[in-house]
């Protein structure tokens, strides 16, 4: 295309070559990548739920039957009049229904909540896994540092071998077994703590708000969650933090800034931390678009309301615009936290700057 | 390196006495420098020379004292003096060691290239340097980074403002340079300046060298495989083999009359730039391990003139002639044979300059 009118626009000139500068634009480029991945994976998604055995209709069904006794032609019927939805439109309809839907920013209603857009439940569930996963990230990430700095420069003492065996010792345990064994052991056998009490993501009836008492209640509800992902992780970024330190205290330049007599303190900070955090700051960013999908089964096992909660809900359930609307929430997240790291990396980074700019 | 004129000594800033410096290995006790003594004249370059593995960065590593933790200064005094006040660097503490660093004593390392911080502008790092031992204001600061800049011949107000990666290896070898000369240092070690530069480049630096030297009267100690630079930049060499210095003394000498047959084998294996092709005579052998040295003289294995009492004895450097000192037992054969050498094959160290 740009071809032709390049061709065409000798004589002109500005059209083929505006095209030609946009399009060689390194911003323009990423996004335009950025938006081809989301409908790709949009699409994907479309037809992947719909692979799924079973259908909304059948679950709902089935459910009927169960708790109701219906015959099966009862609850069919019932179950028809409750789905608005056409589920035996040919599928390519359906597909261009929704992306034009959702060009337009709808995302459909939920089937099993009728009249309930998509959007709302995101936006009602959304901010508790940002929050709880966040909260966990944040501390994950600051524990793993701090141990991972402390431990590369005391890798002579007797407790750094012990810190690192029991952070890849965590790492390596998938956080739901972590979850549960935090529930059984905490909540259960030893009843350290209330669970009951800690259900879902706040006290039901407290005032939203600045308020301390609110602040206190959220942190109180979402603790086991955040203490899961915290145990869960941070053995990564101790193991990783702990290499790199390690890699760079054996640089020429911190051997140079030694000689040149900085103090340990600038030394530490300015040319080692700063330079063995670059490539943990990157993987921080891209840690974020996983927040989102945050952890379904964490969620589940504290019945944490939160967006995973409602994902394995929809998936239960096979409510396929739910189920679209939170993965296409999550992917969108993924793809946004992977620009972040590319620019937060090449803020922090001069060297890749440049190489970016080209 | 017995006194003659031990006065003048007094004014010498650096002293080296009887310095041994071992590694903790896997297999055992490495000695890398073992009774290393010699003067660092005020004003003066003093080359040290020989094959890797001999000991010479460990021995510039060890005058800072920026050695690795496995290793350990196992006896020895190192004397530092400045207006007429000795310091025993082996003694300072902490904050006195720091202030030794760069403001007495600057080392110029091997790899400018990595020498940098490479999230750093040059200027930050050159004031990190200032802001460690001097109190300057911003601009102050600025105004001295500049000036050293220009002395090492850089672009300066382009150049402060870069990032390390942006300025080619001999750029950073010459910021490098302008950052040793920060404090205005007595003292610096370069320590295989110009190994990672091109022909070229290795001029242009050894050249601002001289006349960096001749401008602000630091003494300069450097470690060198490269004979030609030796000869070119050093007012003495000292020959070290085996963590040991073998012959010491003024760059002619060395050069034109070599004492010690490691020095005579190692100009030997230098090609000459002009004059006839000539055999170009290797030294047969490789290094000894440093863990478990040979009995008596280090180098008899390789040693063409090696005898029985090489092999038991080791020889201590002892005065040859006027400024100059030998490790060997065979001196004058070595001397006589050097001598037949040169008249037959005009052969002329790999450096015409000296």
């Amino acid at each position: 295309m740009s071809v032709a009118t390049a061709s065409q626009g000798k004589a002109k000139v500005s059209p083929g070559r505006i095209a030609r500068t946009i399009a060689s634009n390194y911003l323009v480029r990423r996004l335009g990548k950025a938006l081809f991945t989301v409908w790709f994976v949009t699409t994907l998604i479309f037809f992947l739920v719909r692979l799924m055995p079973s259908n909304p209709i059948e679950v709902y069904i089935n459910e009927l039957i169960v708790q109701y006794s219906l015959t099966y032609p009862e609850a069919r019927d019932q179950a028809a009049s409750l789905f608005a939805i056409d589920l035996d439109a040919p599928l390519w309809k359906q597909y261009v229904d929704y992306m034009g839907n959702l060009v337009q920013g709808n995302m459909g209603t939920s089937l099993r909540s009728p009249g309930t857009p998509v959007t709302a439940i995101i936006a009602r569930f959304l901010p508790w896994t940002i929050f709880s996963v966040g909260v966990g990230l944040l501390i994950s990430f600051s524990i793993g540092m701090t141990l991972g700095m402390l431990s590369a420069y005391r890798r002579d003492s007797a407790w750094e071998p012990v810190v690192s065996a029991i952070g890849s010792f965590l790492s390596s345990v998938p956080d739901y077994i972590i979850g549960i064994l935090l529930l059984v052991y905490l909540g259960v056998r030893w009843e350290i703590v209330p669970i009951h009490a800690m259900r879902g993501s706040s006290t039901p009836g407290i005032q939203p708000g600045f308020t301390l008492k609110f602040i206190k209640d959220i942190f109180f509800h979402a603790a086991l969650p955040i203490a899961t992902y915290v145990l869960a992780t941070f053995g990564g970024w101790l193991l990783t933090m702990k290499s790199n330190t390690i890699s760079t205290l054996g640089e020429d330049y911190v051997t140079v800034a030694r000689a040149r007599g900085l103090t340990e303190g600038r030394i530490t900070s300015a040319y080692v931390g700063r330079n063995a955090s670059l490539p943990l700051i990157a993987q921080l960013a891209i840690s974020i678009g996983f927040v989102v999908g945050g952890s379904i089964l964490i969620e589940f096992i504290f019945v944490y309301q939160g967006i995973g909660f409602q994902l394995r809900e929809a998936i239960n359930t096979r409510d396929y615009p739910v189920m679209q609307g939170i993965f296409l929430v999550i992917t969108m997240a993924v793809i946004l936290s992977n620009l972040l790291a590319d620019y937060a990396y090449g803020w922090l980074d001069p060297r890749v700057r440049i190489a970016g700019g080209e | 390196m017995k006194d003659e004129n031990a006065t003048i000594w007094d004014t010498n800033p650096l002293s080296v006495r009887n310095l041994w410096v071992e590694y903790l290995g896997e297999r055992g006790m490495v000695k890398a420098v073992r009774g290393v003594t010699f003067d660092l004249r005020p004003r003066e370059s003093l080359a040290f020379i020989g094959e890797s593995g001999c000991g010479k960065t460990t021995l510039g590593l060890a005058l800072i004292r920026l050695l690795v933790k496995t290793a350990r200064i196992s006896q020895g005094e190192i004397l530092y003096r400045r207006s007429g006040r000795e310091t025993a660097v082996l003694k300072l503490k902490g904050r006195e060691m720091r202030h030794f660093r760069w403001c007495e004593c600057a080392m110029v390392f091997q790899s400018a290239l990595n020498a940098f911080n490479p999230v750093l502008r040059i200027r930050d790092q050159m004031y990190d340097t200032i802001r460690a031992h001097w109190r300057m204001s911003q601009s102050e600061m600025r105004e001295r980074a500049l000036s050293l800049l220009r002395h090492v011949q850089l672009d300066p107000e382009r150049v402060i403002d870069s990032y390390p990666h942006e300025l080619s290896g001999g750029m950073r070898q010459r910021v490098l340079l302008a950052m040793s000369l920060l404090l205005d240092p007595q003292i610096i070690i370069l320590d295989e300046p110009t190994t990672a530069l091109d022909i070229l480049t290795q001029r242009t630096i050894l050249e601002l060298l001289k006349s960096l030297k001749a401008e602000m009267g630091f003494s300069l100690m450097f470690i060198s495989h490269d004979l030609s630079i030796a000869a070119e930049l050093a007012d003495r060499v000292a020959t070290m083999y085996a963590g040991a210095i073998v012959e010491l003394g003024l760059v002619y000498d060395i050069f034109y009359r070599p004492a010690h047959p490691y020095t005579l084998g190692l100009i030997r294996a230098v090609p000459t730039v002009t004059g006839d092709f000539q055999d170009l005579i290797s030294i047969p052998g490789s290094p000894p391990d440093l863990i478990d040295l040979p009995t008596g003289c280090k180098f008899h294995i390789r040693c063409p003139y090696a005898t029985d009492r090489c092999r038991q004895e080791e020889p201590t450097l002892e005065p040859y002639g006027p400024d100059h000192s030998v490790a060997c037992f065979h001196v004058d054969q070595v001397r006589r044979d050097a001598d037949a050498i040169w008249e037959g094959t005009g052969h002329v160290a790999a450096g015409e300059a000296a």
